[in-house]
């Protein structure tokens, strides 16, 4: 019952010409899934999910902010005009979970950074980062590099005193952790994505059926979570 | 054996569990440290053997040459080990700043290295920043809500006539008061109250 009463508050704060009964009593499930609310717990599963960081969703997160801003503003008032205490704790809890979404959405993405920051910063991975985080990431590296460098590397012989390389003779920059993007996720299909070929050669190929669940390799569907078309659980 | 007391600081941090971090252990980084600038003093000399004979470095494939590989990889096992270890205490010591905060207890601090605190303090520093250009505290909020209100059980005591939201609250030890989970939540990382079940 609570979870209903928090949804719909959320829709009715969040978009405009939402109004209770007609709306929730045609098609519950194309309303919910259009709600920034909605679209953030989406972009935060994903992003949860995801061995590697996502494209930041800047005005997603712009917008959920102002509802949240909003929704804050609302529960003052009621609080102030006494309303009943049962409307305002479930106001108050439609709150408490939008602002946990997002908190948890940009605490993901922080922690993120800070794993694979040299990794990141070097890749075009970079691009997905808004201006805030790209901040967060250059100060994460130096400091980083500063603990790295006094502790071991200036200690090291001439040669040996790369961050990135393990030696001056290794061609490749390679000491620097990365995602493992062919860990297996759980990924579920909004429309039928139809026959997809899973690697390069073209030997596996799945159907893939909407609503239906798959366990399969991030790598393979990277560009269909970039692209929107599949969600990850 | 070559690469022996490295491999020592790796076992170090597999017996502590993710979490726990043991104390820093300088004297063995020290030892691998001096192990490496001999494995470099012998490469080098190796080296110059090789170049005294006329003989090219990159084709040559006699004792010495082999030698001076087996120098060169041990150097390097040496710093993968020695970075491995640096590398992933640094992420327990992230991963605290985000658990337990700005402030680390005394048993943790005294585990540290000095740039191992000034890691924290730099690290810290620059989380800091970050949420306050967000103007929103990241730290909080660690479990999806499932009651805006929690009820709590003080530990310590914390002061009187304290005000968390919209009421005060004299937080005196073991006195249970039913606040906003959002309030409550930097006191119970901080250790100074438990959620108490009734």
């Amino acid at each position: 019952m609570v979870s209903t009463a928090a949804g719909a508050t959320s829709s009715g704060a969040g978009l405009e010409g939402e109004e209770g009964e007609s709306i929730w009593g045609e098609d519950d499930a194309s309303i919910a899934e259009t709600t920034d609310v909605e679209l953030l717990k989406r972009a935060w599963r994903n992003e949860k999910a995801a061995p590697e960081i996502l494209l930041f969703e800047a005005g997603l997160v712009q917008r959920a902010r102002e509802q949240i801003q909003l929704l804050e503003e609302t529960v003052e008032d009621f609080v102030e005009n006494g309303t009943d205490d049962l409307i305002v704790s479930l106001y108050q809890m439609d709150l408490d979970r939008s602002l946990f979404l997002l908190r948890s959405y940009l605490r993901v993405r922080l922690q993120k950074i800070e794993k694979y920051m040299f990794h990141i910063s070097r890749t075009d991975l970079w691009n997905r980062l808004s201006e805030q985080e790209k901040k967060f990431s250059k100060r994460c590296v130096n400091a980083m590099e500063k603990h790295l460098e006094q502790s071991v590397l200036s200690r090291l012989p001439y040669g040996y005193q790369s961050i990135l390389k393990q030696s001056i003779s290794s061609e490749e920059d390679d000491m620097v952790p990365e995602p493992k993007l062919d860990t297996f996720v759980f990924c579920k299909s909004k429309g039928a994505v139809g026959a997809f070929q899973l690697d390069d050669v073209g030997d596996e190929i799945v159907d893939l059926v909407s609503d239906d669940l798959y366990v399969l390799r991030y790598k393979s569907i990277k560009g269909l979570v970039e692209g929107g078309r599949i969600d990850l659980v | 054996m070559y690469g022996r007391t490295a491999s020592q600081l790796l076992r170090e941090l597999d017996i502590a569990d993710s979490d726990n971090l043991q104390a820093f252990n300088s004297d063995t980084c020290d030892q691998v440290i001096a192990e490496c600038e001999n494995h470099h003093l012998m490469l080098q000399s190796l080296i110059r053997k090789l170049e005294g004979e006329q003989l090219d470095i990159q084709t040559a494939r006699n004792e010495d040459h082999f030698g001076a590989v087996t120098h060169h990889l041990s150097l390097l096992r040496n710093k993968r080990c020695l970075m491995a270890y640096m590398y992933n205490r640094a992420e327990v010591i992230r991963s605290l700043r985000w658990k337990v905060g700005a402030k680390l207890p005394e048993e943790i601090q005294e585990k540290l290295s000095f740039s191992e605190k000034e890691y924290f303090k730099n690290h810290s520093a620059a989380i800091e920043s970050s949420m306050s250009e967000l103007d929103l505290d990241l730290t909080v909020d660690m479990v999806p809500p499932k009651d805006p209100y929690i009820q709590v059980r003080v530990l310590d005591d914390i002061g009187d006539n304290l005000s968390l939201g919209d009421h005060s609250f004299s937080l005196t030890k073991n006195s249970v008061h039913s606040v906003r989970r959002t309030d409550a939540e930097q006191y119970i990382s901080q250790g100074l109250m438990e959620e108490f079940f009734a």
